[in-house]
């Protein structure tokens, strides 16, 4: 694919993350899946980059691709992870070892099941500290409990020596934070952390995992398939749809001016304040089947604006300054922009249908 | 957002002529999922054939070779392998193969005979329990619990040595009237956890009769673990036969099972060690092929269980 | 925990005395007087009396289970339990010679069950469809296919008469008297080894299954993303879960573990519990054949009580 190489991040100074082209694969019997399919972005130091898209878009792989956490039959078959300039596919198990829970934490979307069930509270976060911080089991105890403090688990002695059970989902998942934090990490990976929340405990934990970023001063993926979450929080946004970034930009862009028809779909699926619609927009159709993905647009099948030339792949361009599409309208979004098929026939069938439309 | 709707804008994005268009990958039906996760057992789908072997050939040979499994002929004695006899003739110049395709016939038979027993006993006390509640489940289950806590084995030996020792029926019965708790446990179970589900409180809602729901609704869902208990079943029931033979208690010679002639066998270990060989090999086939296909089934009817991985 | 305990002491005392009714109508109402046997041999008229006298023969069936339900738990009288057919002796003076080695051979089976099928099943599941994965669950499935009685003899005949390397029954040489540990461990090794392949069969795939359920969770890739080494998540993080479910398997075994004791007794002519009730069996002595399905099921019952109690142990979510 002959694409303009998405240089977003301005500067490579203070660059704590950058990944390039990553592919990770899964082979199954009916043939393979290929979650992740040419990934890049960037995250700067202290930074939050929101990674929004549905499920099964490969948020969640990409993330586990960064902690090299694929297990069979998954693989990272192409691309490159580099934090501060190393880089993480080639690492060796121990130097990857080395760098979970420490240089780049994770948590994840199911705090009920996400700690183990045997061991207490604080043994799972003095565990993670001991490992890293080669400090006595004494003093990695103390630390897990300022730690718990420090999430705002009340009592956070007592709370120290209970096992998970015995906590809420929201305490559970502010366990997961402090476990997560307890190393000071300049990587923070957020998969879905409030998904499995009630509402009032999800702006609870984001209010949180805002302050720890603000004093720690660490960068975040956050990944979600909530808009609002990400508005909330991120400074740059990347969309993902089967496996690939679709639109890439910084937070206020996206909200305001999304390009791809697919990001304006998520927009409009969320309601908004101040807004009086009569009701929620829903993207049509569902997420194509990753053995048996169309030709050209992966989108294109769901696409209100789905034209001839979408039947060839289109490139993720600048459409905006700082604002990457992977589709074919132009800019302002009402014709086919470049490419080897445009030409004045598609561009005014285009036009014509959107004139239709609206 | 992931329902499919088809909005009105939805139209004009697929062109009727554009074939790639349209998502062609199949949709899979519940039985289209079974079938395709058992056919990717192997061991399993060798041993649906090899079980369909041994019924077959329990059920032509002996008919085919009339009473040659259970007659004795002195000139015959120790003859070695011919055409006719594969397997060549015992101390008693009887035909072994026939008398081992006998043998495979009884204790097939008796092992489907006592699994019918125990999963028709346990369906309907199960059912009962399940449906009912209260009470009766109560009662029901602390009976289950106290045949439980009886060691099963030595209650089948009890019951086959007071009422008849020999007769094939009587272990048949023995078998099925102490196995079938598991069976109860089973059926039961899927009761309490559908009487409460939706589809079947929507059943009910809908006016459909308890008859209806318990036949319809709730069986077909206890029907995927009742197989594979009844699979497991006929390997364990095989080997209860074989195990009551070896202690004296089983199917009386001159008939044939694979538990007589087994121990039969024993007592010529060292002048015919490979006596012991063949109605051994062919037990173990039995049991291998039921359990490892029982193992089959279980992955594949199992729904949470994934064709490719996540 | 003592109340715990407790409570489910009491809560099988029922199930304990619905056994005991259980089991004295499968021996009560089989087919035939338990006398009958005794008519018409050499056996008094007047001794056949005595016998319907003592075991209340004459009364009525709910009299005689009355009876037996009120004398049964009365153990510390030595006829609580009646007075074997064959022998003469009290029910309780024979099983009390007869519990020790059953219980030592299930015992030492027992525990060398879990020392090996555990690691077996950690290995199957941490590298599941490997080579060893494989050959451990063939060699698995083919020691749950085969019939005890049918390995006992097989073992006995190779390592007994073949090679001569261990006796071929009982629990002492002949013509020994007092208690011998090393003659009697090297009677053990047959039939422990008998007993102990079929039950690791079965134990090694469970925890298999169990280690590979436990593997999927959550937890465990939380662990991973904490920076621990394989071996600590898998021994520490994931065993710790897996083994939760193998202190109910130590229950759930009982039973089996009793008919292969009784199976493989008589193979090697162990003079165990299962040795003497298969026995009784065969000379319709019911007091003993009534007493072995008590004490068999008190065992599974009692089983049953300490995989419960060690539950609570192993899992704090269980409360008590």
């Amino acid at each position: 694919m002959t694409s303009l190489t998405p240089t977003l991040s301005a500067s490579s100074n203070g660059t704590l993350l950058e990944v390039k082209n990553l592919r990770t694969h899964f082979r199954t019997r009916d043939g393979v899946v290929k979650a992740v399919d040419g990934v890049s972005f960037s995250i700067p130091d202290g930074k939050t980059l929101g990674v929004v898209g549905e499920s099964g878009c490969g948020k969640s792989i990409t993330a586990l691709s960064i902690m090299r956490l694929i297990e069979r039959p998954g693989r990272i078959v192409e691309g490159e992870i580099s934090l501060s300039g190393k880089n993480l596919v080639t690492a060796t198990d121990e130097e990857i070892r080395d760098i979970r829970g420490n240089a780049i934490s994770m948590i994840f979307q199911e705090p009920m099941t996400s700690l183990n069930p045997v061991f207490t509270c604080g043994d799972q976060i003095a565990e993670t500290v001991a490992l890293h911080a080669h400090v006595s089991d004494k003093e990695a105890m103390e630390r897990a409990i300022e730690m718990l403090d420090a999430v705002g688990i009340p009592d956070a002695r007592r709370r120290a020596s209970e096992y998970p059970h015995q906590l809420s989902g929201g305490m559970r998942q502010r366990v997961m934070i402090a476990m997560a934090l307890s190393t000071n990490p300049s990587l923070l990976i957020a998969d879905e952390p409030t998904t499995a929340l009630d509402v009032t405990i999800q702006a609870q934990i984001l209010e949180l995992m805002k302050a720890l970023r603000d004093r720690n001063k660490m960068a975040i993926m956050l990944i979600t398939h909530d808009l609002g979450v990400v508005a909330e929080m991120a400074d740059e946004i990347v969309v993902m749809y089967a496996g690939k970034v679709v639109e890439k930009s910084d937070a206020i862009t996206v909200y305001e001016r999304p390009h791809h028809p697919y990001s304006k779909g998520l927009l409009a699926s969320i309601p908004r304040l101040g807004e009086h619609r009569k009701r929620l927009e829903v993207i049509s159709g569902v997420v194509p089947n990753p053995l048996n993905l169309p030709e050209g647009c992966l989108f294109k099948r769901r696409c209100p604006y789905a034209m001839p030339i979408c039947d060839t792949a289109p490139p993720l361009q600048q459409v905006a300054p700082n604002q990457l599409s992977r589709c074919w309208l132009t800019p302002d979004g009402s014709a086919p922009a470049v490419g080897p098929d445009a030409s004045g026939d598609i561009a005014l069938d285009a036009a014509a249908k959107l004139s239709v439309e609206s | 957002m992931e329902r499919a709707e088809q909005g009105p804008r939805a139209a004009h994005a697929v062109s009727q002529t554009d074939v790639d268009e349209v998502d062609l990958t199949p949709v899979r039906t519940y039985w289209q999922l079974v079938r395709q996760r058992f056919l990717q057992h192997q061991l399993a789908v060798i041993a649906l054939i090899v079980l369909i072997v041994l019924v077959a050939a329990a059920i032509i040979i002996p008919w085919v070779s009339g009473t040659a499994g259970t007659r004795t002929d002195l000139k015959l004695i120790n003859k070695p392998p011919s055409l006719t006899a594969p397997l060549g003739y015992d101390e008693l110049g009887i035909n072994t193969f026939a008398r081992l395709m006998g043998a495979l016939q009884t204790s097939l038979l008796v092992a489907f005979s006592a699994v019918i027993i125990i999963v028709s006993l346990g369906t309907v006390i199960g059912a009962i329990a399940g449906y009912a509640g209260g009470w009766l489940d109560n009662a029901l289950m602390r009976f289950v619990d106290i045949i439980l806590s009886l060691p099963s084995f030595f209650l089948i030996v009890m019951l086959v040595a007071f009422f008849q020792t020999g007769n094939m029926w009587v272990v048949v019965f023995a078998i099925g009237l102490t196995g079938w708790t598991t069976a109860a446990r089973l059926v039961r179970a899927e009761f309490l956890s559908l009487r409460t589900s939706d589809y079947v409180q929507a059943a009910q809602a809908l006016g459909a009769s308890d008859r209806r729901i318990v036949v319809r609704h709730i069986l077909p869902g206890a029907l995927a673990p009742l197989v594979v208990a009844a699979t497991l079943g006929i390997a364990d029931s095989v080997v209860v036969e074989a195990t009551l033979s070896f202690l004296g208690f089983g199917i009386m010679p001159p008939a044939a099972s694979l538990g007589n002639m087994l121990t039969k066998a024993q007592d010529y270990v060292f002048r015919s060690p490979i006596m012991i060989w063949y109605p051994g090999l062919v037990l173990i086939a039995v049991v291998l092929a039921a359990s490892f296909l029982g193992d089959g089934l279980r992955d594949a009817l199992d729904p949470r269980q994934r064709i490719e991985a996540k | 925990m003592a109340a715990y305990i407790l409570r489910r002491v009491l809560q099988a005392i029922p199930i304990v005395i619905g056994v005991a009714v259980v089991a004295f109508f499968i021996v009560r109402l089989a087919p035939g007087s338990p006398v009958d046997k005794f008519r018409g041999g050499r056996v008094s008229p007047a001794v056949i009396e005595n016998i319907i006298k003592l075991y209340q023969l004459d009364q009525p069936l709910p009299n005689q289970l009355w009876s037996w339900i009120t004398t049964f738990p009365q153990v510390w009288r030595p006829d609580a339990w009646g007075y074997s057919f064959t022998d003469g002796k009290p029910v309780l003076y024979d099983l009390g010679n007869k519990i020790p080695p059953t219980l030592l051979l299930m015992g030492t089976s027992l525990v060398l069950t879990a020392i090996i099928s555990i690691p077996l099943g950690i290995l199957g599941a941490v590298k599941q469809y490997s080579r060893s994965d494989k050959v451990i669950t063939i060699l698995a499935t083919i020691g749950y296919a085969m019939p005890t009685f049918w390995l006992g003899f097989m073992l006995r005949t190779v390592f007994g008469a073949n090679l001569k390397w261990f006796p071929l029954f009982g629990a002492q040489t002949l013509g020994q008297s007092g208690l011998n540990v090393p003659d009697l461990l090297w009677h053990l090794v047959l039939p422990v080894t008998t007993l102990t392949i079929v039950a690791v069969a079965g134990w090694s795939r469970y925890m298999r299954s169990s280690m590979l359920e436990v593997l999927r969770q959550d937890y465990v890739r939380t662990a991973r993303a904490k920076g621990l080494s394989n071996n600590r998540v898998v021994y520490r993080h994931a065993l710790r879960n897996a083994l939760i479910p193998i202190v109910t398997l130590f229950g759930l075994s009982i039973p089996a573990l009793l008919s292969g004791a009784a199976v493989t007794e008589s193979v090697y002519s162990w003079p165990g519990l299962g040795y003497l009730a298969v026995d009784a069996v065969r000379t319709r002595d019911y007091p003993i054949v009534l007493a072995f399905v008590m004490i068999g099921a008190i065992m599974v019952i009692l089983g049953n009580l300490i995989a419960d109690i060690l539950y609570a142990f192993v899992d704090p979510r269980i409360k008590y």
